[in-house]
């Protein structure tokens, strides 16, 4: 009988338990078309869930009780990695709020904010910024982020985006990375029993087959004449590493003198060997690639492209257009980000700062704000803003978002940082005009090496 | 009903409370949390208000200013910008708030500003070509209440602001032209922001946000990301596009409110509402939903209570049914016990009550065999009926007892439908002439001769039936019918019909169902006169169930009574039983008039009973067998023959003083020097009742033969115990009827060859005489009498 009354007391717990649940359950039913969404929300929430192993080994200086009130002023219209990390430092210290602010004509209005009224706790700095005495403010106004008492593991940070400057200080702090190279629908190698190719011969031949299967053009871009074209994606790295490999000829490339023009020989020749060879159809590029984001992206996912030349922020855009296409939504694929195989050893990883942050020293809250840079500053939340934004980490770990996995541990001696050439825009800007005119067969190489410094520009 | 039915009943009304309170407090629930959300979205639109009466009047601020510069224009004269900036100087109050005149009339959008730019004092120009806050306002003609720009950043000093706009006319002082220009009221976000926070409320987490037409904020609260709100919402909220714009246009065009999941999936509300007097403006109150929700951990307390307390009461309810259950496993014992009492009473009656009778009837069998005196005759015949109706009753009990028990068996052998038919007739038409009542008899001349079923339990059944048909006519007749057919599905099996119908008192509608009850007697007064237990039908029905038929009952009362039922037998000779007479006739030429079955002069057995009678009844009862028969009257006396004396079967008497049946038999196997090892043993007993043959097996006897003693019963048992080498055949008698003792036999019909072919086929055993119309056998009848009254004279 012992027995019976356990099981009545069981069935009966168990009874109200069912019910209980069913009757909280109501509630939860009544929000308006998110019933569905609640799986998939735990998706985007990912990053936020798997932060909680970061919170863990984030220790706060400070009681989190703290009150604060943060301003961070960008160039992003939209900055949603970085409020996700907002909502992972507030797990810390609930009592504050922090506020992304895009800052309209940015390069000029981060000059007034930055000494105005209402002025930004971290405000972005762009590499290109240093050295122009009108930013001279903001690197001026930055705080010393490598100063010992702030407790900022900047080691986690790659050597070759650890930007000293000249005193040895490091007061910015490289949000994200980003490259140029090519996204790779792996699922049409496997298919085809084909390996990605390392180095322009192995492209060649695997364009062969790939041709030879039935794809036209095996290799596609945007035929522009900016950084995510199929000239500068494909051949700039090749051309920074031959500045790299002499760097005599940097101050006669910035100055365009005619004869720099040499420089860009090697990179531009195998870009014409490209086009020559058959790899990239461009007038089939041209006529179906409209722009050099949107348009790329919604293209490779078509998914009968095995190789489309981009840059890293073409491939940050790719998450969110995912679901923006249908053919894509249709028959899904896995894809990866590859450097271009442009070399005959390999292709050339032009590891790039993508976006600084820097910290003002004359912020109202300077503590609490070195205390986020504090907790920003480590592999895996930098590592989860990259992923969630889809661009390079700018940690040494490249483990978290897959599409980047080949990037990691990429031979140094084929990896050209922003600290190895000093290119100014005006000479890189004849570089992307130079290949752009020898992709459409506006020129020839020699033509483009001696009109190096008067190349029309667009 | 079993024990788990009524937990399981106990459980789903439990869980039905639980689900009425949980239903209950959840609708309360809903109904307080709508409550709140409508209180929300009061909220809301009183903000909304509030915020639209503020830009209302920085609009009008604005306007003052241009209303000013626009009144000296047209006053004919025109301010210039630098005297317009200055006149605004002086006219704001505020040190935030700064005023910005651009010219739009040659798309520059450059102008001065009331204060300097921030990284340069004496800079007060300002330009807007690099930023587009005028796409969506058609900035050469502002007429609406409110021109409001969206929030940007005021481009001399960084600050996120938005601007009120109006048109104005300046004069150029370098060419002196009149020239268009767009006066901006630029007023910091944050101003607005700091007034948002007095409108809380009593909604201490509630985040204010203005969005525009495209969702872009121009405020927001710190929960609300992305820097759209529907690109938020989308991110969060994923749905397809119907739905997605069902939301937006809801946002756009209603007052209102609605759930959304927050960037961490937890479940907010936001209101909204589109700000007054301004176009394409909307306010956004958001609050995470556990904040709007009514605290439902009360509903849980009083859940838990409710939930023990029923759980308590369900421990009360089986403690109380474990209670009662003692109670009736307790009754339970003392109804069986009282079972096995009656048991143990009617063991013992059987016993009591037929031992006596076995004297009585086998003393009363030995007047009827000796004695020549017709009165004795008659008083022993009497004796012997009597004797077999007290017989008949204590049967009846023990048929009911075994039944009862579940231990009566059906115990099929072949036997002659004509023997069992004449068996019946016998009985019962001796009974019904006694009573004057007609017997009729319809046997169907197809049945098959030879059958095999339980000859008894048919006859018996059949017996009930139309003894309680004799019993209940006074007048008319009973019409015995029977007849059969063969079954489609098993034709080696025949269904026989049978049917007793009567004129008799019949049966009342409402006691039909008395009628198989035991011990029911109906018309209890009226019948009061009337022999039996009451069991006879109870019995007959449940018999017939046995063998897989029922008895069916049409009566009408006053009118008489039909009874029937169908009885699927097996057929062993398919030879038709023929007209019954005439078989019956030939079955009795071929059976024998009972004589003794065989003599054994030579086998000796020895009968043990304590009863001097019984033991003379039994010797008597086989003298004509010529066996010769030791007697004992206790088991000892037995034990001490069966040691001396070898032989042949050995009947012991089960209910014996001092040492039983059972105890002499026990001690008896265990004797090893005897020559009687392999001796049958066969127990005489008066207990028929219902599992005595198991006892009597198991106790060692080889058979049983109940008491009173049918000397048939007897004389075959001993045929199948006694060695075949001492069994003689006995010498028969052929038994010839005397001369005057032939009957005569009348038959009327105008068919003389049939005539003759009935005289042919009966002459040798009838006198019979053909006549062909009644006249001749009036006639014949009438000189016959004379004869035979002439002839009694005579005699």
């Amino acid at each position: 009988m012992n027995k019976h009354i356990k099981t009545i007391l069981s069935m009966t717990l168990i009874t109200a338990l069912i019910f209980g649940m069913t009757g909280c359950g109501q509630t939860q039913n009544q929000n308006q078309g998110e019933t569905t969404g609640q799986n998939e929300s735990q998706d985007q929430n990912q990053s936020e869930n798997q932060s909680e192993e970061v919170t863990k080994e984030f220790s706060p200086k400070y009681p989190s009780d703290t009150e604060y009130k943060l301003s961070v002023a960008g160039t992003y219209s939209n900055f949603e990695s970085l409020e996700s990390a907002f909502e992972r430092f507030y797990s810390h210290y609930p009592e504050g709020e922090i506020q992304y602010t895009y800052l309209d004509d940015y390069s000029n209005t981060i000059r007034q904010a930055i000494v105005g009224q209402e002025q930004p706790d971290i405000y972005v700095v762009q590499p290109w910024m240093y050295g122009d005495e009108r930013y001279d403010c903001l690197f001026d106004s930055a705080e010393v982020l490598s100063a010992s008492e702030l407790e900022i593991d900047l080691e986690c940070i790659r050597t070759d985006l650890r930007w000293e400057m000249n005193n040895g200080e490091i007061k910015t702090l490289p949000i994200f990375a980003t490259s140029y190279g090519m996204l790779v629908n792996t699922d049409i190698f496997e298919k085809e029993g084909l390996e990605v190719p390392k180095t322009f011969d192995e492209l060649k031949a695997t364009c062969e087959k790939l041709k030879a299967a039935g794809y036209e053009s095996p290799v596609m871009g945007a035929n522009t004449s900016t950084t995510p074209g199929i000239g500068y994606a494909f051949a700039y790295p090749m051309f920074a590493k031959t500045v790299k490999d002499d760097r005599s000829v940097e101050d006669d490339l910035n100055n365009l003198v005619p004869s720099a023009g040499e420089t860009m020989r090697a990179a531009l020749t195998r870009l014409n060997e490209l086009v020559k060879s058959g790899c990239i159809d461009v007038d089939k590029c041209t006529a179906e690639i409209e722009d050099d984001y949107n348009a790329v992206i919604l293209r490779f996912f078509e998914g009968d492209v095995p190789m489309m030349l981009c840059s890293g922020d073409v491939v940050s855009g790719t998450k969110k257009r995912e679901s923006k296409s249908e053919a894509f939504e249709a028959n899904p694929f896995k894809y990866d980000f590859y450097v271009a195989p442009s070399g005959d050893e390999g292709g050339y990883y032009m590891d790039s700062m993508s976006l600084l942050f820097c910290v003002n020293k004359n912020g109202a809250n300077i503590d609490m704000t070195n205390e986020f840079i504090r907790f920003l500053t480590s592999e895996k939340e930098l590592g989860l803003m990259a992923q969630e934004k889809r661009l390079i980490t700018p940690t040494k770990d490249y483990s978290l978002d897959e599409v980047y996995a080949s990037l990691s541990e990429f031979p140094e001696e084929r990896t050209i940082s922003f600290r190895d050439t000093e290119i100014l825009d005006t000479a890189v800007k004849q570089f992307r005009a130079a290949a752009y005119a020898v992709v459409n067969g506006e020129m020839t190489v020699d033509e483009a090496v001696a009109a190096y410094g008067t190349i029309e520009t667009k | 009903m079993k024990k788990r039915y009524i937990f399981i009943i106990n459980i789903l009304i439990v869980g039905l409370i639980l689900f009425i309170i949980l239903k209950y407090a959840n609708d309360r629930a809903e109904e307080s949390n709508r409550a709140s959300i409508a209180s929300f979205e009061k909220m809301t639109t009183t903000t909304e208000q509030i915020i639209a009466n503020y830009l209302e009047d920085e609009q009008h601020l604005c306007d003052i200013w241009s209303n000013y510069i626009n009144g000296s224009a047209e006053a004919g004269t025109p301010m210039t910008v630098e005297e317009a900036i200055s006149y605004i100087r002086k006219a704001k109050t505020s040190p935030e708030i700064s005023g910005h005149l651009i010219y739009i009339d040659d798309g520059s959008m450059a102008g001065i500003s009331t204060t300097a730019s921030s990284t340069d004092s004496s800079d007060y120009s300002v330009k807007y070509s690099h930023i587009n806050i005028f796409d969506n306002l058609e900035i050469s003609n502002v007429d609406g209440v409110v021109n409001l720009t969206r929030a940007y950043t005021n481009p001399l000093n960084g600050v996120q602001s938005i601007a009120f706009l109006n048109n104005v006319k300046v004069v150029d002082e370098e060419t002196g032209d009149m020239r268009e220009g767009l006066l901006l009221r630029v007023v910091p976000v944050s101003r607005l922001e700091q007034k948002l926070v007095f409108l809380k409320g009593e909604y201490e987490k509630v985040e204010i946000s203005l969005i525009d037409w495209d969702g872009d904020y121009m405020i927001h609260g710190k929960s609300l990301k992305n820097s759209n709100l529907f690109e938020y919402f989308k991110s969060y909220n994923p749905m397809t596009t119907q739905e997605y714009n069902r939301v937006v246009d809801s946002i756009r065009t209603e007052t209102g409110s609605m759930h959304i999941r927050n960037s961490k999936d937890e479940d907010s509300v936001i209101a909204y509402a589109p700000l007054s007097n301004l176009d394409y403006w909307f306010i956004v109150a958001y609050i995470p939903a556990k904040e709007l929700t009514a605290n439902r951990s009360i509903d849980w307390i009083l859940l838990g209570i409710v939930s023990f307390g029923l759980v308590v009461l369900l421990h009360f309810n089986l403690a109380i049914l474990l209670k009662f259950n003692r109670k009736l496993s307790v009754a339970a014992e003392a109804a069986n016990q009282a079972n096995e009492a009656k048991s143990y009473f009617l063991s013992t009656m059987s016993h009591d009550i037929r031992t006596p009778m076995n004297a009585i009837i086998g003393m009363n069998e030995m007047i009827i065999r000796d004695s020549k005196d017709e009165k004795v005759l008659g008083y022993s015949e009497n004796i012997r009926a009597a004797g077999n109706t007290l017989l008949g009753i204590i049967n009846d009990i023990l048929d009911f007892s075994k039944i009862e028990a579940g231990r009566m068996e059906i115990i099929n052998v072949d036997y002659n439908i004509a023997s069992l038919l004449n068996d019946l007739v016998n009985m019962v038409q001796r009974r019904a002439e006694e009573k004057g009542l007609t017997f009729e008899l319809n046997v169907d001349k197809d049945i098959p001769r030879l059958l095999h079923g339980d000859e008894i339990r048919i006859k018996q059944v059949i017996t009930n039936i139309l003894s309680n048909a004799v019993k209940y006519t006074k007048e008319g007749s009973v019409i015995f019918s029977v007849a059969s057919s063969k079954c489609e599905d098993e034709p080696d099996q025949i269904t026989l019909h049978i049917s007793v119908k009567d004129t008799g008192i019949g049966i009342k509608k409402e006691d039909r169902d008395k009628l198989f009850a035991a011990f029911e007697r109906i018309d209890e007064k009226k019948n009061r006169n009337i022999e039996g237990t009451g069991l006879g039908m109870a019995i007959a029905q449940s018999f017939l169930n046995m063998m897989g038929s029922r008895l069916q009952v049409e009566s009408e009362y006053g009118t008489g009574s039909e009874f029937s039922f169908d009885l699927k037998q097996k057929v062993v000779e398919w030879e038709p039983l023929g007209e019954f007479d005439l078989a019956y006739k030939h079955f009795l030429s071929e059976r024998k008039q009972y004589q003794v079955q065989f003599v054994a002069p030579k086998a000796r057995i020895l009968v043990v009973d304590d009863n001097e009678i019984n033991l003379k009844v039994f010797v008597n009862l086989l003298n004509e067998t010529k066996i010769q028969i030791d007697t004992a009257d206790s088991g000892d006396a037995c034990i001490a023959l069966f040691k001396r004396n070898s032989y042949d079967v050995i009947f012991l008497d089960h209910m014996m003083p001092e040492k039983d049946g059972i105890e002499t038999i026990k001690e008896m196997k265990e004797c090893t020097y005897t020559p009687n090892q392999k001796t049958p043993v066969i127990c005489l007993t008066a207990n028929a009742i219902s599992g005595m043959r198991e006892t009597y097996i198991n106790a060692g006897f080889d058979d049983y033969l109940t008491k009173p003693i049918d000397t048939n019963r007897l004389e075959n048992m001993l045929l199948t115990y006694l060695p075949k080498d001492l069994i003689g055949q006995a010498d028969v008698e052929e038994e010839k009827p005397p001369s005057n003792t032939v009957q005569s036999i009348l038959v009327v019909s105008e068919d003389v060859g049939f005539l003759k072919r009935i005289k042919e086929r009966l002459t040798d055993r009838y006198k019979v005489v053909v006549v062909k119309s009644e006249e001749q056998a009036l006639a014949y009848l009438q000189k016959q009498e004379a004869i035979d009254s002439e002839r009694s004279e005579h005699e």
